[in-house]
């Protein structure tokens, strides 16, 4: 019940700044930072495969409603939600899977969490843009755009992760 | 039948994932930059507010730019109604003579309440809607006369724009004083250039040459001003020139915009889509 209402609170932090922030930010055509995902991120290490599923489905149609586009969050997110055990375990290792708890980098080392943040990112950054642009004439265009955006996005999802387990203690 | 039930248990998780995933993919094969602007309009029915304050408070940020343009353009409008009313004094005399109805153009203005210009489909969402008169396929302008885009969404309070910066974009453009057009449309890339596309070779574009609507699109009246030629290139087969165009209209410093109905439109487009017109069609 504790983690649930945390993880309502980092819903809604998220989808917020997504919407009122990051959609705003018209800097340039190759950055679009889609911070959101880091939601996804910080589901617990032992969350069932259903319940990670549903969370993906829930974070995409919320974010195509914001953002009107007809599908293409969820498309982006639910792969994400579904390997993400199985990169949890190529990555981080099994052990620290079956004691769960929240990833963080105190909890799994800087450079584990890194990895499994840019990980996911890039896989998620990956399927948005490259449907986005739905054609392969622009490619190292679509490219140029996948790797700004996800290295904006990894460096806020990191900072917003700083910030979200920074008063957990390392284990709960 | 029990090991069934635990095969299925086990692997329902990976169903699910399929099966969401495609209904996911077909809504998205299925939808068109109009589904998405459905969604964006519908959605600002609850967002909209939060928008509209971001919105204030950068439109406050600009407001001395702002009225810099405005000033001149009152000034420019000011000399044109002086001229006409010079003409004007000289054409008396015949204008009594007919009946003038009212004008064909209807304008209203919009502030831009939500704009992005990092995607492939750039909507603008507007503070205006039906109550105010704005309707389907309505011109947006900037403040200085420039082509921006045009509505493709209302609902009763807010009104969602195809922006030049959406690929799904097409309109007419030539180049100004002469009778070459060519489709207007993004190609993606640059936030700052459109396409001038399937332009006849014998145009000879050159740099700096103003580049306006032609008319011939239903959404914008004849010369809007879109911007000006950068370079151009004829095609492989040299029969026509792909020219690209710098937009006039700072699409990343749109804060309010000038809506343009065409009320002859209807009448039109009833004159094109009547019986008589489909009859000579098919003979031929």
């Amino acid at each position: 019940m504790y983690r649930t209402i945390h993880y309502i609170g980092i819903f809604a932090i998220t989808v917020l700044l997504q919407v009122f922030l990051f959609d705003n930010l018209s800097i340039s055509v190759y950055l679009n930072p889609l911070i959101y995902i880091v939601f996804i991120v910080l589901l617990p290490l032992d969350a069932q495969p259903v319940t990670l599923l549903g969370s993906g489905l829930l974070l995409g149609l919320t974010m195509d409603s914001a953002m009107g586009a007809a599908g293409i969050n969820t498309i982006a997110t639910l792969p994400v939600a579904f390997f993400r055990p199985q990169l949890a375990a190529m990555i981080c290792g099994r052990e620290n899977i079956r004691e769960g708890g929240i990833p963080s980098p105190e909890r799994l080392g800087s450079r584990k969490f890194f990895l499994f943040l840019l990980t996911l990112t890039l896989i998620h950054h990956t399927i948005f843009f490259l449907l986005e642009a739905l054609s392969w004439s622009h490619l190292l265009h679509t490219l140029l755009r996948i790797v700004v955006s996800s290295a904006v996005s990894v460096a806020f999802g990191w900072i917003i992760v700083r910030i979200f387990t920074a008063k957990l203690p390392v284990r709960i | 039948m029990r090991k069934l039930i635990e095969f299925i248990r086990s692997i329902y998780v990976a169903v699910l994932f399929v099966v969401l995933e495609a209904a996911a993919i077909g809504y998205y094969a299925h939808s068109s930059s109009y589904t998405q602007a459905r969604l964006l309009a519908r959605s600002n029915q609850v967002v909209g507010g939060v928008h509209g304050f971001f919105a204030g408070v950068r439109r406050y940020l600009f407001l001395g730019r702002e009225n810099r343009e405005l000033t001149q353009r009152v000034a420019r409008l000011e000399e044109q109604l002086a001229q006409y009313q010079e003409a004007e004094t000289a054409a008396r005399l015949d204008s009594y003579m007919q009946e003038i109805g009212e004008s064909r153009y209807r304008f209203a203005t919009a502030v831009v309440v939500g704009n992005t210009l990092n995607r492939m489909q750039n909507l603008l969402t507007l503070n205006r809607g039906r109550k105010d008169g704005i309707e389907e396929e309505m011109a947006v302008l900037a403040p200085d006369g420039s082509m921006v885009g045009y509505i493709v969404a209302c609902t009763e309070r807010y009104s969602v724009a195809m922006s030049v910066l959406n690929t799904s974009f097409r309109t007419s453009g030539k180049i100004v004083d002469t009778d070459y057009s060519g489709s207007i449309y993004w190609d993606g890339t640059d936030p700052n250039t459109v396409i001038l596309g399937e332009l006849s070779k014998y145009a000879e574009p050159q740099p700096g040459q103003e580049v306006v609507t032609a008319g011939l699109s239903e959404y914008f009246p004849a010369d809007v001003l879109i911007g000006w030629v950068e370079s151009a290139e004829l095609n492989e087969t040299k029969t026509s020139y792909t020219v690209r165009v710098r937009l006039a209209a700072e699409m990343s410093r749109l804060n309010e915009v000038i809506l343009v109905a065409d009320r002859d439109r209807y009448e039109i487009r009833e004159l094109q889509q009547s019986e008589q017109v489909e009859q000579h069609t098919r003979q031929n």
